[in-house]
């Protein structure tokens, strides 16, 4: 390297002896007495030089002056000295401050007493009290000279004081004008120098992110919008919005467009997203970026200007549509050789238990054999083929046939609906299997048939709408569980659409006098779905009336509570402005469920935003001890971990201060503390989570042990984690006895295997940035249903449990080439690391492991290219991502 | 325009002479398809829908000559067709496009709902197809559905069968009575504890698990009662019979009311009170006084020889020989019981020495060689094996210098299959020389250790093994006995027992503890009855109660015979 000055020599030297001079400054006579023993010849003489110009400078002859500070800037600029103590210079000339500060009081103006200002500036550095602002100061009236040349700790130090006084200012509402040009300088000085991470955090403090657009090149943007979109998670709102809408803006200048598309989502701003169709000419970019927005799960309907070309457009259409995605989990079964179906048994591997092995009972259990169904649909969700449901019903007796009609009576829903989920994004083969069940005669398997179209088509999109086709017409069948059945696997098919022909079908339900309650309630959960964090009034207008039209006693029912749940889906993740005026609302309901809307809008707005002051707001709620009855604070519980599962140190807080509910609070809350674990880390087993529920399994309050075997099996969901698949064998045979808990122990079990082991249900993806609206309010709902286990998922709602699959997603990445047919790679898999502010190019994953693509990435973990053969045309490699040859690559 | 329509009718004429001949039934898909002729409107479509086409994806449905439409004349169709529009649409079904399907929408969708079953086979009723707003209904207007030329139209529906429900309801679990939701458990109910019934309650348990004596039971009527059974004996019978059928029924715990009350009856020593509560009794005592009851009562009414069930199934024929070693008398006796002892001191570690132990023993007789009494040996062996061998640890004893009842706790280790060959008589052991070599040569072979000149040994020993067992079978009277109470021929006892009950006491003194049955289910399953709780137990617990603590140590356990056929 050429040796270029460094600044940061200076700087790191003062920085660190920074605390001690201080200190050291309260007795300066003392310690510079001995210090004097003890000093070299060089020092000596530097400091006898230091005195000298001193004393020149109080002379009065302006040419000896200027002589004498120009070798005193000099001097000051020279040393370099070591890295752990304060430049020399600096220290000699501590005792010298205060005459010299009364020397530039008394000077009159010229270019001399600039000449001063700046030095004293920089020796008011280590000498100005706390608070005073000297080095500022003298900064402005001195001579603003290139900012860099008094080293890197000096801009620090005036970075720290401009802040300050930009606050002190703001209050006083004076101009800061001056302040902007000094910032300005050192923004230009720090993004020249590795120093994003300051600059980004001077432009907070002074509210002009802006000027950062001047400063980022091709050598920092990355590191400056990695701190940017990481910051963004710890700030307040509405300062979060502009932070990112900083980091789009300078992606879109270097044409990062994967990362400014990825921004443009998290803001949920359509215009952005356009505006990356519309800047990017490259039509297999494109390409990626469709992959990018299915796997968000929102609708985004492309028009000429974002694709010019029709067959493009239809090209790109059909990617967003999501048509793809049961192909390239297929390609992944295949390649990890799990295409072989698996049966209930084959989970819940009995033979492994001691003692009550084997020799199932002769006699079908409906209980039983719907846990079966249940485990059987997740398990093998979306490899189109079991060995319960889609076997070829050739004999007479009908094997599939056979094993529909095991579950009695709504179980028939819910083993005709598995079907929809075994041929899970399929719609072709789902629809065609299906079929048979639509000229039923039997109204659960209609109803069923009916719900498993929506779950087929859950994420898949298509012009021909195929879901609202065939379900439409039966939301107003005289049948209320076909009703159920039609208006949920709407809810599921179109969950983000925003899909107005739906709202104006079921819309009037939930004003139906006549209407029964389940189905008023079923049809404001699949609007609050269908509506996910729109804000919609009209919407939000039907819940608020449906929910003031019920009478007390239908308060009470359990169902009761997906009216406020889909009220507040409405407003999932949007933060108070959009929530409050139905907050307010809210206030007049009944006094039954106000406590409960009022905890679930507050938790559902707040959703993932990690905001301290809500889970600090809705601690306080579960620290009140209520009468019996209340049942508001469930909710409250799920809020805390629906607002803190966004980042990592919020997480942790948060599972810590579940463990303090925990102990300390009521039966009500203790039954939903496993449920809001389960929120936390789900898809994600984490060893401390996994043993607090290990033993709240055995919990004697059995609600509280359905909880958290539930939630064990959220926590373990697609993991196929071998610890958790022996604690939920070892329950299965300690409450063989207990139907209930019995049935709680299967389907946590075809939780942890779900899809063998291919599927993850966490919300979040790439690189936990992004939550998918639609994932989330799916498994919110599914831990709503559970608060009250018994009279939803053990009654006869069971069905509810298929909300989960809004979540369920391939936790694959998949490499495909240029023409979108699957290639294999060669890719590191390891441990992510945390980059952001880090200089340089660190490394971003550890303890890696190399294997060739498709392939599994758990919770935490990031592959990247061991190859240079292609180049990846998105950084963030999850899910589908194109491959691109590379030019320059030469075969070694 | 008018040129265009007639390339169309050409091509519909050619498609029609296509269609009638014979033998091709298989077409292109992508055949552009003409819809039927205008006049067509009228006569709805006649379909012949018990032909079911065939589903596979490959070929293509069959086309049916009864099914084409007679053609109208050209001239006709080419004065109607210019006033129609046409529409060329795509058709998704399953996984396959069907291209450039023309629509006339003029006609109902009917027509292009039949046409579409051309193409899959799919009856129109079937069919749902998809557009804009919903399905297509069969008489909706063309026009009012907006669908526009090139669009692509999804079609849903087979030809597959419907599903209908088994035409046996299936029967929960959930939905049996109480009483049958027993057998889905795999083990029967526990029994209530009527105040220190506990030893009564196991054994009922442990008497229970012999399908053969339940059997026996259920055969038994008032009329084949014999005239020697006394009243109350009947009465215990019959109550014994009873309760063994509420045990399977029910799920809950069963109350022994009755049975109790005709126990105490019977045998008044087991209403003996104390402080008010009726007594800890032995179980032993129960055990012995209600097989013997049995024993009476179910003795065949018809033939005076003792051809009784409960000896046929638990009667052990001992022949000792009584040896004075003072004269040299010697004498040999038989006797049937229906337990062997297992005598526990000091020596004692396992069954097997207990059990010779206990076939040895001295009494003191008088010696009508010498004339007064003498201390005579008695050795005895087991001449006749039983179905059922019940071992008796003799764990109680009175203890004389005391005057008080007192429990052995030793340890006495019993398997869960025993082998008394070496207990046995000089000819039963020959007799059972061959049924046991063939059950060690299928064990060989299930082990699949067994090679081929083993086996080539194997058999030649056992033709010499079977000469004499056959010869002395035939002598045996013991052999026939067993013959006809085992009533099953070709099967052979092989000496090899396996445990099938076990009873225990827990409880430092002979006159107060806790009596629990641990009886083995056929599914294999091992179940703990403590009264009114029965429990799921592991097999290699029940090795585990063999005494040596304060552990539930075994008392009476009961041993099922291992058959061989041959």
């Amino acid at each position: 390297m050429a040796p270029v000055p460094d600044p940061n020599n200076v700087g790191g030297g003062a920085k660190r002896d920074e605390a001690t001079t201080k200190v050291a400054s309260k007795d300066p006579k003392k310690k510079d007495d001995k210090k004097e023993d003890d000093l070299s010849e060089e020092d000596l003489e530097l400091k006898q030089n230091l005195e000298l110009y001193v004393e020149r400078v109080q002379d009065p002859n302006p040419e000896l002056q200027k002589a004498a500070l120009e070798s005193m800037r000099q001097e000051i600029r020279a040393s370099t000295s070591s890295m752990t103590s304060v430049p020399k210079p600096l220290k000699f000339l501590r005792p010298h401050y205060g005459t010299l500060k009364e020397l530039h009081k008394n000077m009159a103006d010229s270019d001399l007493k600039k000449l001063l200002a700046d030095i004293l500036s920089v020796l008011a550095l280590t000498m100005s009290a706390e608070g005073e602002r000297e080095s500022l100061g003298y900064r402005l009236t001195g001579s603003g000279g290139d900012i860099g040349s008094w080293g890197h700790e000096y801009v620090r130090n005036l970075a720290g004081e401009i802040a300050e006084e930009y606050t002190m200012r703001q209050s006083e509402e004076a101009s800061v004008e001056d302040l902007m040009d000094l910032v300005k300088q050192i923004v230009a000085f720090h993004m020249k120098h590795n120093a994003e991470t300051e600059a980004v955090d001077l432009l907070m403090d002074v509210e002009d992110l802006d000027l950062l657009l001047a400063h980022v090149d091709r050598t920092n943007f990355r590191r400056t919008c990695n701190y940017l979109t990481s910051s963004a998670k710890f700030l307040p709102g509405p300062d979060d919005m502009l932070v990112l809408d900083i980091a789009y803006m300078i992606y879109m200048k270097f044409e990062e467009y994967p990362n400014a598309l990825q921004v443009a989502l998290f803001l949920d701003n359509m215009q952005y997203v356009k505006q990356v169709f519309t800047s990017c000419s490259d039509l297999l970019r494109k390409k990626q970026f469709c992959y990018m927005i299915s796997r968000h799960g929102i609708t985004v309907e492309l028009d000429s200007e974002m694709v010019a070309d029709k067959d493009d457009r239809d090209m790109l259409q059909d990617i967003v549509n999501n048509t793809k995605l049961s192909e390239g989990y297929l390609t992944l079964a295949r390649d990890i050789e799990v295409m072989e179906a698996k049966t209930p048994e084959d989970i819940y591997k009995a033979h492994l238990l001691d003692g009550r092995a084997s020799s199932g009972p002769s006699v079908d259990s409906a209980r039983q054999n719907l846990a079966a169904t249940f485990v059987n649909a997740f398990v093998n969700a979306g490899f189109g083929q079991d060995k319960l449901m889609t076997v070829p019903s050739d004999a007479a007796s009908g094997t599939a046939g056979n094993w529909l009609f095991k579950n009695k009576e709504h179980g028939k829903t819910s083993a005709a609906a598995s079907l929809g989920m075994i041929l899970l994004w399929d719609v072709d083969a789902g629809l065609t299997q299906l079929d048979k069940y639509f000229h039923s005669t039997d109204n659960p398997v209609l109803a069923g048939a009916l719900l498993g179209v929506g779950i087929n088509n859950c994420g898949i999109k298509s012009d021909c709408d195929p879901a609202l086709a065939l379900l439409g017409e039966y939301i107003d069948n005289e049948d209320s569980s076909v009703r159920i059945g039609a208006i949920m696997g709407l809810g599921i098919a179109y969950a983000g659409s925003q899909n107005d022909q739906l709202r104006s079908s079921l819309s009037p339900i939930l004003n139906d006098a006549k209407a029964p309650l389940d189905v008023i309630a079923f049809a404001a959960l699949s609007l609050g779905m269908i509506y996910v964090g729109s804000c919609n009034e009209e919407v939000a207008q039907s819940i608020i009336f449906a929910l003031m039209d019920r009478s007390e006693a239908q308060l009470g029912d359990a169902l009761t509570r997906f009216l406020p749940l889909g009220l507040g889906l409405l407003y999932l993740g949007k933060q108070q402005e959009s929530v409050e005026a139905t907050a307010e609302v809210s206030k007049t309901f009944n006094e039954k469920i106000r406590k409960y809307c009022d905890m679930t809008l507050l938790s559902c707005a707040y959703a993932g935003t990690g905001n301290v002051l809500k889970v600090q707001d809705l601690l306080a709620q579960c620290g009140e001890h209520l009468e019996k009855g209340d049942i508001h604070q469930g909710p409250a519980v799920l809020g805390i971990a629906m607002v803190a599962m966004s980042e990592e140190l919020g997480l942790d807080m948060a599972i810590r201060s579940l463990e303090r509910v925990l102990q300390y609070g009521e039966q009500n809350i203790r039954r939903a503390v496993p449920l809001a674990l389960g929120l936390l880390c789900i898809s994600n087993p984490k060893v401390n989570v996994m043993d607090t529920l290990s033993r709240l399994s055995h919990d004697t309050d059995s609600e509280v042990a359905m909880a958290a075997i539930i939630s064990l099996g959220l926590i373990g969901a697609g993991t196929n984690n071998a610890r958790i698949a022996g604690m939920l064998r070892n329950l299965s045979s300690y409450y063989y006895k207990d139907a209930s808990l019995l049935f709680c122990v299967r389907i946590a079990q075809g939780f942890v295997h779900m899809g063998k082991g291919l599927l993850t249900l966490s919300p979040f993806h790439s690189e936990r940035l992004l939550l998918s609206p639609t994932a989330l309010a799916g498994i919110v709902t599914l831990l709503h249903a559970c608060l009250d286990m018994k009279s939803i998922i053990l009654g006869k709602y069971h069905y509810v449990l298929y909300f989960i699959v809004l979540a369920m997603q391939p936790r694959m990445m998949l490499t495909v080439d240029e023409n979108l047919k699957p290639i294999s790679v060669p890719v590191r898999v390891g441990q992510a690391v945390d980059v952001v502010g880090q200089a340089g190019r660190p490394k971003t994953i550890t303890g890696f492991q190399t294997h060739s693509t498709p392939v599994l990435l758990a919770a935490g973990e990031r592959a990247e290219l061991a190859t240079d053969k292609y180049i990846p045309l998105s950084p963030i490699l999850e899910g589908f991502i194109i491959l691109k040859e590379n030019p320059d690559y030469r075969e070694e | 325009m008018g040129k265009k329509y007639e390339n169309v009718f050409e091509l519909l004429i050619e498609t029609t002479v296509y269609k009638k001949k014979p033998g091709r039934n298989r077409h292109d898909p992508t055949q552009r398809f003409v819809n039927p002729a205008p006049s067509k409107r009228k006569e709805p479509l006649t379909y012949d829908i018990s032909r079911r086409p065939s589903n596979s994806v490959e070929e293509e449905p069959k086309r049916n000559k009864n099914k084409l439409v007679s053609l109208p004349s050209l001239q006709a169709i080419k004065q109607e067709a210019s006033q129609f529009k046409m529409l060329t649409v795509s058709v998704k079904w399953q996984k396959k496009v069907f291209e450039g399907i023309e629509i006339d929408v003029s006609l109902p969708p009917y027509v292009f709902k039949a046409q579409l079953y051309d193409l899959t086979g799919v009856p129109p009723e079937r069919q749902k197809i998809m557009v804009k707003g919903g399905l297509l209904k069969d008489d909706a207007d063309w026009s009012s559905i907006g669908v526009k030329d090139g669009q692509k139209l999804m079609m849903m529906g087979t030809a597959d069968e419907i599903v209908k429900a088994p035409e046996k309801a299936i029967v929960f679990a959930e939905d049996l009575p109480e009483e049958e939701q027993a057998t889905n458990l795999g083990y029967s109910a526990g029994l209530v504890n009527l105040g220190n019934t506990c030893y009564m309650n196991s054994t009922v348990q442990c008497l229970k698990s012999v399908p053969e004596l339940k059997s026996a039971l259920s055969n038994y009527s008032l009329a084949g009662r014999s005239n020697d059974v006394d009243q109350t004996s009947h009465m215990l019978t019959v109550a014994t019979r009873e309760l063994f059928g509420d045990l399977d029924r029910s799920v809950n715990a069963v109350s022994p009311t009755q049975f109790w009350m005709v126990l105490r009856k019977k045998f008044p020593q087991f209403s003996q009170l104390q402080n008010g509560m009726h007594m800890q009794q032995d179980a032993e005592e129960c055990w012995t006084q209600l097989l013997y009851t049995l024993s009476q009562s179910l003795k065949a009414p018809t033939s005076s020889e003792d051809s009784d069930a409960v000896k046929a199934l638990f009667g052990v024929n001992l022949r000792s020989r009584v040896h004075c070693q003072e004269s040299g008398e010697e004498s040999s006796e038989t006797e049937s019981v229906y337990s062997l002892k297992c005598h526990i001191s000091h020596e004692v570690n396992h069954l097997h020495e207990g059990l010779k132990h206990g076939l040895k023993g001295e009494l003191e007789k008088t010696s009508p060689a010498l004339g007064r009494t003498a201390v005579y040996l008695k050795e005895s062996l087991i001449d006749s094996l039983p179905r059922y061998l019940t071992v008796q640890f003799v764990r109680f004893f009175w203890k004389r210098e005391t005057n008080q009842k007192a429990k052995i706790l030793r340890k006495v280790d019993y398997p869960l299959e025993l082998d008394i060959y070496d207990l046995c008589s000089e000819e039963l052991r020959k007799k059972l020389e061959a049924p046991r070599q063939k059950l060690r040569d299928e064990e060989g072979k299930k082990l699949g250790l067994q090679t081929k000149s083993s086996s080539k040994d194997g058999d030649v020993k056992m033709t010499d093994a079977e000469a004499p067992s056959n010869e002395s079978g035939e002598s045996s009277t013991a052999a026939q006995q067993e013959g006809a109470s085992s009533s099953e021929k070709g099967t052979h006892m092989t000496g090899i027992y396996d445990l099938v009950s076990v009873l225990t006491h827990k409880g430092r003194s002979a006159d107060s503890g806790h009596y629990v049955a641990w009886v083995k289910q056929e599914s294999g399953k091992w179940i703990q009855y403590d009264d009114s709780y029965p429990s799921v137990q592991r097999e290699e617990d029940i090795t585990k109660l063999s005494g040596g603590g304060d552990w539930h140590m075994a008392y009476i356990i009961m041993y099922k015979a291992r058959f061989v056929s041959m």
